[in-house]
């Protein structure tokens, strides 16, 4: 209930922009072009309004649930999107996404982005304001519905609620170098991340980012990132409940699926991404290399010093034929839970094995096995197979390194 | 002069025009048309420009640009719309001066109505492949010139001579190759995809069958069989697949209809960085080449 005025005002946001763009209503569909070739002086004028419409259906069925997982035992919706797509007239584009998923059996809705964003600002500089995913880690800023396994690492499930998107500012620099090179601020209500919290700034959270990435030779290209998310609500968060931040136990007083399960007031991230395609024709065949690390601290006013949670990952997958795809990933957590004043050490280690078939670009169907070792401390521990279809229809963007 | 007062003063300081191009072949023509341009091909031959991944090699390389030199008709649609978000390059965005795309100057075949969700990847705007075809690439060539001119105006007349050479080596390249390739009238092919439609149509060559199911959907062996019932009682002269295909599907075909019979023919869908494709008229020249020598000597 808290987001829904932030909604209405992202919604608001994006509607005033739109009206007020003078290009709004002249839409410009290129398909729509005439036959006769355009004079070659004549540049086709910039983009109105010329919206897309797309959706992505991620329908599932899991053997058991698991520790911190996101996906409910049985049948479960793993996650609906509409999206609505438009540049808004020469300066600004604009998306929406209203996404929906099951948790505890319950379809939970919202809207998970409601954004515009400058399309020509000089020098490099981007700027984007309204609801949007964080661009933090490696996988935070693409949609699950891309990712690579059914579940997101430990390392999402645990420090930034699955996927971290909330109402704030971006602004983006990205370097005239060889190499790419994106640095990045962000600053965000927080609210997404940390529900209960008392007194907290109106910016709770704020994060630093910065890429690297490039090619070597023509068959293998890479990229590296280091952020960091300052959570100033975290320190404010309601960590005297008995149960508030016990995954265990869930998290039933959040009602909530996002929000992260883990609260800390600092969280680095390093993120490596290494692709290999042989003859560089990664239709064909490909090799991902993905690993994550994240270190949290500042847990708060009972913690002892120096006291930190940490997750990673390593992932590995093979495309092995242009519409088969194998991985296997190795997850990590060690946390420290909150437990009246007091914390408790806790472990947690996951494997998982995937098998995908893409017989086109609109269809995955993808079988995975996930098995949860040497927990310590958090009591659902398991093993769970995972049957998962996702389906897009209409539009859907171009999806990204 | 105030060129230098201009947003590519940069450019015409001689720090170099810099050109991002899509695909191989609109590379080759910046370099044909703007020989002091830096030009990065953000795709090869052995690449299917249909799957291409957002790289961050990709992005810098957008981010740098000057022009923007695509296809368009979708073609990139998985890709370039990612790489021109992620590049905050104001100059290649859509509209712009900086973004050129190469199906906007020419007529394309196969245009849709609509694509239905079974149809594979199939383009409402008509087969992007036309760069194929000689005299849609020399529309695209005059345009291209008078883009460059638009970009980098202190050049402009350079640019107009050079095209003006350019397009009459062309004519004269093409008025070549068709008659070489006067033979292949009314032949028969089996190709794998769409790619070379607008060769086939320039040369009259007859596509009779698809080694793909539908298109961008690999060939699967209850549809080979299927082609094979097709073609078996009239087999054509050759199977062809671009280089960037997986050779096996047109091989066990080729066996099936006996190998001394049908070539398979692994063709340069565009210019190679090296060999002899390396530019436009000797990677025309080649395709003739391969295609006349599948012929029966008489």
């Amino acid at each position: 209930m808290k987001r829904t005025p932030h909604v209405r005002a992202s919604a608001a946001l994006l509607a005033a922009a739109a009206a007020l763009t003078p290009a709004l209503g002249q839409a410009q569909a290129a398909p729509d072009a005439p036959d006769a070739p355009v004079s070659a002086a004549s540049v086709p004028a910039a983009s109105g309004f010329a919206p897309t419409v797309g959706a992505v259906l991620d329908l599932g069925y899991a053997s058991q649930a698991l520790a911190l997982g996101e996906r409910d035992k049985g049948p479960h919706l793993g996650g609906a999107e509409l999206t609505v797509e438009s540049p808004l007239g020469p300066w600004l584009h604009g998306r929406l996404t209203a996404a929906a998923h099951s948790h505890d059996n319950k379809i939970e809705k919202h809207f998970e982005e409601v954004w515009l964003g400058t399309t020509a600002l000089p020098a490099g500089l981007q700027l984007r304001g309204g609801r949007f995913l964080s661009q933090v880690g490696y996988l935070n800023e693409q949609h699950p519905h891309a990712d690579d396994f059914s579940t997101r690492p430990l390392l999402y499930r645990s420090f930034l609620g699955g996927h971290y998107f909330d109402n704030g500012l971006r602004l983006n620099w990205t370097a005239p170098t060889d190499f790419y090179w994106r640095t990045g601020l962000e600053v965000f209500s927080g609210k997404q991340l940390t529900r209960e919290a008392e007194g907290a700034p109106r910016a709770g959270v704020f994060t630093l980012s910065t890429k690297f990435g490039g090619d070597v030779g023509r068959e293998h290209s890479w990229q590296l990132g280091l952020s960091y998310l300052g959570n100033r609500r975290a320190a404010q968060a309601h960590h005297d409940d008995e149960d508030a931040g016990m995954p265990g136990h869930g998290h039933s007083h959040e009602g909530h699926a996002h929000g992260a399960q883990l609260a800390g007031k600092h969280l680095w991230l390093v993120d490596g991404v290494w692709k290999w395609a042989p003859g560089g024709n990664n239709r064909a065949q490909q090799l991902r290399l993905a690993f994550e690390f994240a270190r949290q601290s500042g847990l708060g006013e009972h913690a002892a010093r120096g006291a930190a949670s940490t997750a990673g990952y390593l992932a590995a997958v093979y495309r092995f034929h242009p519409e088969w795809e194998a991985g296997v990933r190795t997850d990590w957590l060690r946390a420290q839970l909150p437990h009246g004043d007091h914390f408790h050490a806790a472990r947690l280690r996951e494997y998982s094995l995937m098998l995908a078939w893409k017989p086109s670009h609109q269809q995955t169907l993808r079988l995975q096995y996930s098995q949860q070792t040497g927990a310590k401390g958090f009591d659902n521990a398991g093993k769970a197979i995972t049957l998962q279809y996702i389906i897009s229809l209409g539009a859907h963007g171009a999806h990204s390194f | 002069m105030l060129a230098a007062a201009l947003p590519l003063g940069a450019a015409a300081q001689g720090q170099g025009l810099q050109v991002f191009a899509c695909e191989p072949e609109w590379a080759a023509l910046v370099k044909a048309l703007a020989p002091q341009a830096q030009v990065t091909a953000a795709t090869h031959a052995r690449q299917d420009a249909h799957h291409i991944e957002a790289r961050p090699a990709l992005i810098a390389a957008l981010r740098r640009a000057h022009l923007a030199v695509c296809t368009g008709a979708s073609l990139e649609v998985g890709w370039l719309p990612m790489l021109q978000a992620r590049a905050g390059n104001a100059a290649v965005r859509d509209g712009q001066p900086g973004m050129f795309y190469a199906a906007q100057q020419v007529e394309l075949i196969d245009r849709r109505a609509s694509v239905g969700f079974n149809d594979g990847d199939v383009h409402p705007e008509g087969n992007p492949h036309f760069h194929l075809d000689p005299a849609r690439l020399a529309q695209v060539a005059r345009a291209l010139s008078q883009r460059l001119a638009q970009i980098d105006p202190p050049q402009a007349a350079a640019y107009a001579a050079r095209h003006t050479a350019w397009q009459a080596d062309w004519a004269r390249g093409t008025a070549q190759w068709q008659q070489r390739a006067a033979p292949l009238k009314g032949q028969r092919v089996v190709g794998q995809h769409n790619t070379f439609a607008y060769l086939w149509h320039w040369l009259g060559v007859q596509q009779i069958a698809d080694l793909e199911p539908k298109p961008g959907t690999p060939p699967t062996p209850s549809h080979l069989q299927s082609v094979l019932a097709q073609v078996r009682q009239a087999p054509p002269i050759a199977i062809t697949h671009a280089l960037y295909q997986d050779a096996q599907p047109a091989q066990w075909l080729a066996r099936q209809l006996g190998e001394d019979k049908v070539a398979v023919l692994a063709l340069p869908s565009t210019v190679t960085d090296d060999g002899p494709s390396a530019d436009l008229a000797s990677w025309m020249d080649a395709l003739v080449t391969q295609l006349l020598k599948t012929l029966p000597a008489r």
